[in-house]
């Protein structure tokens, strides 16, 4: 077994009194593409931040053999990071910002950079203020993916990103990173778009690490049942995780199998990722009132 | 290759349905294909590279996909070569799919043709 790329052992990330993460643990190996999925204030950024040596938190955290507050620097030649709020300066032209980061860093390849660039539509003596949103996150995931890293945090990276950008961008994250060396971790709100890419899915919920599971698990230990909807009220007397609509009528999620008798009520289907975020993230008031 | 123009640009992003996971239905898409004779056997199948780029999935769910036709024998590693459609694939495949029909899918068709009063000498075979 070789050591997890990243490793959080009872991780709390605090801004003042208030707890932003608390008390997560996980690891990540390599070879994955890990979603992290969270409502707005879930935790992500913070968790994102901590991970790359910019938040200091409690517990114990281990990336690539780092502790990324006092290594950060080695860190940052193994790992690249795109924030949530990606901001190049508006006056630089994109050759510029290529020329700075050769310097800024030893494993960014110029040439590579320009490659990439190539196939956008945006040109190496374009000015950054001169691009539309779409663009700069485009330049800016050029400048990141020729970088040689072992660890890639993407903060929403396709936040702002048309459809096509967006395909284009999980093209390049399937061609590019899923080499089995690498690992991915990634946030976004498009959880439909992104569930086939992902190896493993981590929940956050107010700050608490609700669930962190691969895939394949998460097909078998969650049960969904489509079902007539004359079948409503037993399947929610059985307590289902939720229960939603489906092509052509209702679907009840347990988390394991339910009883055989509510078994033979519905047909078994594929929970989807959405379904699964949906019912493990509600807010609290309507967590109450279920079930 | 790596582009943010997609590589296939007219192509509309891949859906999976949800009645099955995702793996089952690249396994039997990739039966299918068997099947149609676009796999030939004893020609190799595209690697997981491959297949995970086309089909925008993560390369583990595409190991489980070829995992699963290994495990009916359709598939085969030969070692330091790849995944091989095993020779008789295409036959065994057709058999299992005749079964599944006639013990599956035709005792509904047949209730639903009686229940329209369909005779057999009704149905017509030209495309």
């Amino acid at each position: 077994m070789t050591e997890p790329l990243i490793r959080a052992q009872g991780l709390t990330l605090r801004y003042g009194r208030k707890v932003a993460l608390d008390d997560v643990s996980f690891t990540i190996p390599k070879g994955r593409v890990v979603g992290l999925l969270g409502h707005n204030g879930a935790g992500k950024t913070s968790l994102m931040k901590a991970l790359v040596g910019l938040m200091p938190g409690e517990g114990q955290l281990n990336v690539l053999g780092l502790d990324p507050r006092k290594q950060r620097v080695a860190l940052l030649d193994r790992l690249s990071y795109i924030p949530d709020v990606a901001i190049l300066p508006r006056w630089a032209r994109v050759e510029q910002l290529i020329t700075l980061m050769t310097g800024l860093h030893p494993r960014f390849s110029a040439e590579r950079a320009r490659a990439l660039i190539k196939r956008t539509s945006v040109s190496l003596t374009d000015k950054v203020k001169s691009l539309s949103k779409g663009m700069v996150v485009q330049v800016h995931l050029a400048l990141i993916a020729a970088i040689d890293a072992q660890v890639m945090i993407l903060d929403e990276p396709t936040l702002g990103l048309d459809v096509l950008s967006r395909k284009a961008f999980y093209e390049m994250l399937i061609d590019e990173w899923c080499d089995g060396e690498r690992s991915v971790l990634i946030s976004t709100h498009q959880v439909e778009e992104i569930e086939s890419l992902l190896s493993d899915v981590m929940m956050l919920n107010e700050g608490k690490l609700v669930l962190s599971i691969s895939l394949e698990e998460m097909d078998k230990r969650f049960v969904a049942l489509s079902h007539d909807p004359a079948q409503a009220e037993a399947m929610a007397a059985a307590h289902p995780l939720l229960r939603y609509r489906v092509q052509g009528g209702s679907a009840a999620l347990f988390d394991g199998l339910p009883p055989e008798a509510v078994q033979a009520l519905g047909q078994r289907v594929r929970p989807s990722l959405v379904d699964l975020f949906v019912a493990l993230t509600r807010a609290p008031e309507m967590n109450r009132t279920q079930g | 290759m790596v582009c943010y123009i997609s590589n296939t640009p007219d192509a509309p992003m891949q859906t999976w349905d949800h009645k099955q996971p995702i793996y089952q239905q690249l396994a039997d898409q990739l039966a299918a294909s068997l099947l149609d004779g676009d796999l030939p056997e004893g020609e190799p199948i595209p690697s997981v590279r491959t297949l995970a780029s086309r089909y925008l999935l993560n390369p583990l769910t595409v190991s489980r996909a070829l995992q699963a036709l290994g495990d009916e024998g359709l598939v085969e590693t030969r070692r330091g070569l790849g995944m091989f459609v095993r020779p008789g694939a295409r036959q065994k495949l057709k058999q299992a799919e005749r079964t599944r029909f006639l013990t599956e899918e035709w005792p509904q068709l047949r209730t639903r043709l009686r229940r329209l009063d369909i005779a057999a000498d009704q149905l017509s075979w030209e495309e």
